[in-house]
């Protein structure tokens, strides 16, 4: 092997492996391994899950799904109309989370902060709502706001907060200085150069996020009927609840189809508006040049006659009209949700009284209970986490382009993925509850899927972005097909791979603690039954519980990546 | 040339024993004085770091001296209100090496920027600004040579327009004193020289004050009326640009070039009171 060949190679991994660590960061990353080996085999043992009962799941699986075939799609207009306000509630939810965040975004950045105080109080307001799972907040908002669209829209608002605030901030943190000190320069306010300079260039990721926040809140709003707080999943419940399971999958198929459809319009808005490539795309049609040609001459023609307002070019008019599009839906929205406006402006007291009888929270009354809720919400993170990652290695490997060549096992992968990926984790968990009974397997085999593909996408992603020159250099020595794949392709994809393990073991446990809520194990199921009987301190107790394991979740998770890097 | 050089009874700019430590601990200026009369153009010289940038942004207020005071057209600018400042700043054009436009608005936006300061009220897009300062930016575009690029967006455009653009937003403020920091060092030669040479025209054409900092010495020689250059944050040199050859200003850089203090310190920093002395 001549230099040549070593050199490329020992830059790439230079690049990618973190530096070496200090000694005792080495350490604790050692310990971090052990930890979490340790926590996978005290899991294992704990929910008592063999492979016998992972494959007795898959024949009760397969039983629901011939209980399902053929779906019975007669209850359509009541599946429409539930999925209209789930809908409803994530436009509305997303607004009101996206009205808050941007004065939070503000106050928490750095760079435009007014004060010391205001700094710290934003930044704990955008950390802590994101402690409380949106279908916790939803349940604990239902004591005082009844059942309906109403406290599921307000848990969206407010669980939103802390992703869509976090990355608000950054944009704002992002935005380069010179062109505010230029505009300052110039004898503006304080608020005239804000809105002259940061504006607009934190718009479109404020916009690209907010577009994001929509997809995820779509998901979560289709499950928030599981607790009563409006939207689809309550129809989904019914049926099943019932054993009508093909008027069940009906319903999963229309949530399905929606929560694609949708997927597919942000993300191709999104990639428009961040991309800033609108009127330039990457392929020259003939409708393309035409319109090209069109905005060119509205350009000219403006600047000639020198119009005082901008021309309508296409890009413009596509911003214009998406942004009317947005208000008629808002509107409509707002217009149509079932929620009593007037007499929910009266409800605040209400509020604040029932939060109020949360407190003091009671943690003898389910004491023991509440132990093994916590010990079985830990235990189902780890197992769907590990198990995940397993089955999601060989499938990541096959949907990679660069590395199988054959293109039917690329496509049927990704499809396949695709297809798992379309429907939310609590809806997957729903099913097979009602398959496999009551308890912590389900459950953990839904988050398993989830893991499985979604960690299987960014496997594919990343093996397909492995730089190719130390793979060429590899091949050059007269290396296998396989003796490449080791050598050059897993020590470049490995430490994204570890991190992106801690950040799904850091969403399972979160999922994992509202999962008892639909019947698949951990605390949630003793949130669910203290609220049906309204044991206030109880649930005050559970979700305190809750939040401490999802913010030491998010502690250590941060710890962690901190020590990777 | 003495005449223009001299403060006279009423000079726009005076700055008496200025210094600045930055939280740093970084001295950036110690203890500049001088004083700038009307219509003068001023060049100032020296190395990156030499306190260059942060003299022109205490001038109008981007910086508040440590120690000392500034005055620009009669206000002491280290201590004025914020509304004073404001004031200030509208009189005050500047235009900077990064040329601080927003990329993602056009090119009539970020002129418009401009006349922020004689507005009430944030605004947002073209449409926010009265139609007569519309039509004003357009001229003013149309006097830098861009006005087909009106409706464009600020990050299509070459460095040597972007800078055009930014001097156009300067006009856009009429000011009465313009500060160029660095204003070609990030272009090529080229639009570099188109730069200068429209910046001097403007700056001549509406007789305003100039200081501008520049890292090409003949340029500096060719255009200003008056030279000073800065070391360490101090005075080193302050003359009249007739008369001073390209050798006596490189040695501003030589001197740092060999760090040899013992050399530099004596003459020239003796120099600089005297010949301003001298002049008044």
């Amino acid at each position: 092997m001549t230099a040549a060949h070593v050199e490329p190679l020992a830059r790439a991994a230079g690049n990618r492996l973190p530096r070496a660590p200090r000694k005792w960061q080495s350490k604790a990353l050692l310990a971090v391994f052990v930890a979490y080996v340790v926590g996978v085999v005290w899991s294992w043992t704990y929910i008592d899950m063999t492979l016998l009962t992972l494959f007795g799941g898959f024949t009760e699986l397969w039983n629901l799904v011939v209980d399902m075939v053929p779906p019975n799609v007669d209850n359509m207009r009541v599946v429409l109309k539930a999925t209209v306000e789930t809908i409803w509630m994530a436009l509305i939810g997303t607004t009101a989370c996206v009205v808050l965040s941007i004065p939070l975004a503000f106050m928490a950045a750095r760079n435009t902060t007014p004060n010391p105080v205001v700094f710290a109080v934003a930044r704990a307001i955008i950390t802590l709502t994101r402690a409380l799972p949106t279908l916790v907040l939803a349940a604990v908002l239902t004591l005082p706001l009844g059942i309906g669209p109403l406290p599921g829209l307000l848990a969206l608002a407010i669980h939103s907060i802390g992703m869509v605030g976090k990355l608000f901030t950054e944009a704002v943190e992002n935005t380069e200085a010179m062109s505010r000190e230029a505009v300052t320069s110039t004898g503006a306010g304080k608020w005239q150069t804000v809105l002259a300079t940061l504006v607009p260039q934190v718009t479109p990721s404020f916009i690209g996020t907010a577009l994001y926040r929509l997809d995820i809140n779509l998901r979560e709003s289709a499950v928030l009927g599981f607790v009563g707080a409006g939207g689809v999943g309550f129809v989904v419940q019914q049926h099943l609840r019932s054993l009508d399971y093909q008027r069940a999958i009906a319903a999963v198929g229309v949530i399905f189809v929606v929560i694609t459809l949708i997927e597919v319009v942000s993300t191709r808005l999104r990639a428009s508006i961040i991309g800033d490539h609108l009127s330039s795309p990457t392929k020259k049609t003939p409708r393309t040049m035409a319109r090209e040609r069109r905005d060119h001459r509205l350009l000219v023609d403006a600047v000639t006659t020198r119009r005082l307002t901008p021309p309508w070019t296409y890009e413009r008019l596509v911003r214009a009209s998406a942004g009317v599009i947005y208000l008629v839906l808002i509107v409509v929205a707002f217009a149509t949700i079932d929620i009593p406006y007037l007499s929910a402006l009266g409800l605040g007291d209400e509020v604040i009284d029932s939060f109020g009888r949360l407190f003091p929270p009671d943690f003898t009354t389910a004491g023991p209970e509440l132990w093994q809720g916590i010990r079985e919400t830990v235990a189902i993170g780890f197992i769907a986490t590990t198990l995940g990652l397993v089955i999601s290695v060989p499938l990541g490997i096959l949907s990679a382009r660069n590395i199988v060549v054959n293109r039917f096992v690329y496509g049927t992968t990704r499809l396949f993925m695709l297809a798992l990926r379309g429907l939310p984790e609590l809806i997957v968990a729903v099913l097979f509850v009602a398959a496999m009974g009551l308890g912590p397997v389900p459950g953990t085999l839904a988050l398993t899927v989830g893991t499985a593909t979604f960690m299987a996408k960014l496997i594919g992603d990343a093996l397909e972005e492995v730089s190719p020159e130390p793979r060429e250099a590899v091949f050059a020595t007269g290396a296998s097909r396989a003796q490449e794949f080791v050598t050059s392709v897993i020590p470049q994809a490995l430490p994204n791979l570890v991190s992106q393990t801690l950040y799904m073991l850091d969403v399972n446990l979160r999922s994992s603690t509202v999962l008892g809520i639909i019947g698949g194990g951990g605390i949630g199921f003793l949130l669910l039954s203290a609220l049906r009987v309204l044991q206030e301190p109880t649930v005050g107790a559970i979700v305190i519980v809750i939040f401490v394991i999802v913010y030491s979740i998010e502690l250590i998770g941060t710890f962690v990546r901190w020590l990777v890097e | 040339m003495t005449t223009v050089l001299s403060g006279g009874a009423d000079p726009l700019i005076s700055l008496t024993g200025v210094s600045k430590r930055f939280p740093n601990g970084t001295l950036a200026l110690d203890n500049v004085s001088m004083t700038v009369p009307k219509g003068q153009l001023l060049s100032l010289i020296g190395l990156s770091g030499s306190g260059k940038s942060t003299l022109m942004r205490h001038l109008n207020g981007l910086h508040k001296p440590t120690a000392g005071t500034v005055q620009v057209f009669g206000v002491e600018v280290s201590s004025a209100s914020n509304k004073q400042l404001r004031s200030v700043r509208r009189n005050v054009g500047f235009v900077f090496q990064q040329f601080g436009l927003v990329g993602r608005a056009t090119c009539l936006e970020n002129v418009l920027s401009g006349a922020l300061g004689r507005l009430r009220g944030p605004r947002y897009g073209v449409w926010s600004y009265p139609r007569t300062l519309r039509r004003e930016a357009f001229d003013h575009l149309e006097r830098v040579g861009l006005a087909p690029q009106a409706y464009q967006r600020a990050d299509t455009l070459s460095g040597g327009q972007m800078q055009r653009v930014a001097i156009a937003r300067t006009l856009m403020q009429q000011p009465r004193l313009l500060l160029a920091d660095e204003p070609v060092a990030s272009l090529d030669p080229e639009s570099s020289a188109q730069v200068l040479e429209l910046l001097l025209k403007v700056a001549t054409e509406d007789k305003m004050t100039v200081i501008v900092t520049l890292h090409q010495v003949e340029l500096a020689l060719g255009w200003a009326h008056r030279i000073v250059g800065l070391r360490d944050g101090r005075v080193v040199l302050d003359q009249d640009a007739r008369g001073l050859s390209q050798t006596d200003v490189m040695e501003v850089y030589r001197r740092v070039d060999r760090e040899s203090e013992l050399l530099a310190t004596p003459n020239m920093s003796a120099a600089a009171p005297t010949t301003e002395r001298q002049r008044a």
